[in-house]
């Protein structure tokens, strides 16, 4: 019994890591070997290991364009996201709680509405009345900031629950502080880990959102990527994997300082009146 | 003129009404604690005060300033709260001195202040620290540190101890009383804790439902009562019949005596608990159904006495 008790959850983890990790290693091989698909195998594992096709793709201006579009809809995605956001989960927790519900229901409507439906029906009512919003790179914002509404409220949500929000808001005020002033100098320090996190789940979301891009003809990352796959595959592929890389150690940055506030909370709770 | 007056003050919360006719006024360098059971509107008079409820009806006078409608942030009322409610993202100085700083005092005299400040509460060799390195009795002087660094027209202080342990709760009790005295400072405390209250106040307002009970120094809220529920509430009490009427009567002025055949009443005991310097002992009077408590000095008592035994209870010559 002891014996299956240790083995199962091992067997499982390893049966995860092969299920995640061949895929990546595969992609590897793919990406920068160069050796016919049809001839790789176990026997040539270490040859012709090369970046030559990642680096054709990465001095292609067609990828420097896509990318730049990206990163500037990623930026001001995550502006509009926190300025409408942080004031209403502000809102919701300190003056309206039975509107919480309200408002969680309505940021997981990009869960619930299918990305065509949504681009069909705004796209149909901007073409008449504002042709130039869809015409420009940026009316992909809009559609990114709705798309990562969940993440940001329940991470904005999490963080406040974990601070007593009313309390020191309470404090503040009393010190003299006005509210734009609880807000700057209170309430965002003590929410940075949240904001970051909101920050960087909204980054992620606007670099692999294909469907909206694609409906709406823009030229974003993802849709180079796709176009890449075609002319360059070895270069796409190798690209994909730098991305997946390079988020992975984005994600673990921030859960390393996640780590660290939630440490500082947990022992602030746990002092209680004990002399340190 | 008082340093801070509510006259007429009230406030509901839908059917609820936490406050009614609230009128109080304390004057300067006063001490003030509102008593009384969780519900009984001290908080919310207290909140009113801060600008952090805002009342249905009448007014609060600061000196000779009618500070309804103002602001919370411009009324310099020191807080501290029952949580510690320190700033989780700065250091123990930049807490004490947050107040300064959005008042735009300089970077220099700022850190003048809070080292003055925290020399006060004897904490200040921990400015360096972040508020969850130290315990829960130093963040709530630090908080008082705070309050007090704006030099705040009144302190408002809503139960501050409740979340210390029992040691620690004195320690901070005191230090609240000393400051108080040092600094002149006007406070208003509020507290469910009559032993808290009893303590460290000049003044006891004693509240139930929203409505004031009696206003009074301890001593004449303990010994004067001014309602049954004052009298209940403030230490505890026996309700004993006298000739065709109940009368009231604190447990240590009672005396037990086993030799007394016409002792004004008798009954059998029926508990004793020993608390340090006093014992106190329950007896079940005949025809009675709740036992009354009798509060003998430990040294004093018969050790005759047994639960069980039947005995004669008098009045002490006052």
């Amino acid at each position: 019994m002891k014996f299956f008790g240790k083995i199962w959850p091992r067997l499982f983890i390893a049966v995860a890591i092969v299920f995640f990790v061949a895929p990546l290693l595969s992609m590897a091989r793919f990406a920068f070997q160069r050796i016919p698909v049809i001839s790789l195998g176990k026997d040539n594992l270490l040859k012709r290991w090369t970046i030559d096709g990642l680096l054709t793709t990465l001095r292609d201006p067609e990828f420097t364009h896509s990318l730049s579009v990206s990163l500037k809809i990623a930026f001001f995605t995550v502006v509009v996201l926190l300025v409408l956001m942080v004031p209403t989960t502000l809102w919701v927790h300190l003056a309206a709680p039975r509107w919480r519900g309200v408002v969680e229901t309505v940021t997981i409507l990009p869960y619930v509405v299918p990305p065509i439906a949504l681009v069909v029906g705004v796209s149909g009512t901007y073409r008449s009345i504002a042709p130039w919003f869809l015409a420009s790179n940026y009316s992909l914002v809009p559609f990114y900031a709705i798309l990562a509404m969940p993440f940001t409220f329940r991470s904005l949500d999490v963080g406040i629950k974990a601070l007593d929000l009313r309390t020191l808001v309470d404090a503040a005020k009393s010190l003299g502080a006005p509210s734009l002033r609880v807000m700057w100098n209170v309430l965002l320090p003590n929410l940075r880990t949240s904001l970051i996190n909101a920050a960087f789940l909204t980054v992620t979301v606007v670099l692999g959102e294909f469907t909206i891009a694609s409906l709406l003809l823009k030229r974003t990352l993802p849709m180079y990527m796709a176009q890449a796959q075609g002319r360059e595959p070895q270069g796409a592929l190798g690209l994909g994997l730098l991305i997946l890389v390079l988020t992975t150690i984005l994600f673990t940055l921030v859960s390393i300082i996640r780590k660290r506030d939630a440490t500082s909370i947990s022992s602030k709770n746990i002092n209680g009146g004990m002399v340190p | 003129m008082s340093a801070l007056e509510f006259a007429n003050v009230s406030k509901s919360f839908g059917d609820v009404n936490a406050l009614i006719d609230f009128t109080i006024a304390l004057e300067e360098g006063e001490l003030v604690s509102l008593l009384g059971p969780s519900g009984c509107g001290k908080t919310t008079a207290l909140r009113i005060a801060a600008g952090f409820e805002t009342a249905d009806a009448g007014s609060i006078l600061l000196g000779s300033r009618n500070i309804i409608g103002l602001p919370a942030h411009e009324r310099r009322m020191g807080m501290v709260f029952q949580s510690y409610s320190l700033f989780p993202h700065l250091n123990i100085r930049d807490n004490v001195s947050f107040g300064l700083r959005v008042r735009g005092v300089r970077n220099e005299a700022r850190k003048k202040r809070a080292e003055e400040m925290l020399d006060l509460v004897r904490l200040s060799d921990l400015g360096h620290r972040m508020p969850h390195q130290i315990s829960g009795g130093q963040q709530q002087r630090v908080a008082l540190a705070r309050a007090l660094a704006t030099e705040p027209h009144v302190l408002l202080l809503d139960e501050p101890l409740s979340a210390l342990d029992a040691k620690i709760r004195v320690e901070v009790r005191d230090e609240i009383r000393r400051l108080n005295r040092d600094l002149g400072v006007t406070t208003m405390f509020v507290t469910h804790d009559q032993d808290e209250a009893m303590s460290i106040s000049d003044r006891i307002c004693v509240m139930n439902s929203g409505v004031i009970e009696q206003v009074g120094s301890p001593r004449d809220i303990y010994n004067n009562p001014a309602t049954s529920f004052v009298a209940h509430f403030v230490g505890s009490i026996n309700s004993l019949p006298k000739g065709d009427k109940q009368i009231l009567i604190r447990p240590e002025n009672l005396v037990l005596t086993t030799h007394d055949q016409n002792a004004q009443w008798r009954g059998a005991i029926t508990d004793i608990t020993f608390v340090g310097a006093f014992t106190k002992i329950s007896v079940r009077l005949e025809n009675d159904d709740a036992p009354i408590s009798v509060l003998a000095i430990s040294t004093q008592i018969d050790h005759n006495i047994a639960i069980g035994l039947n005995i004669g209870i008098n009045e002490a010559a006052q």
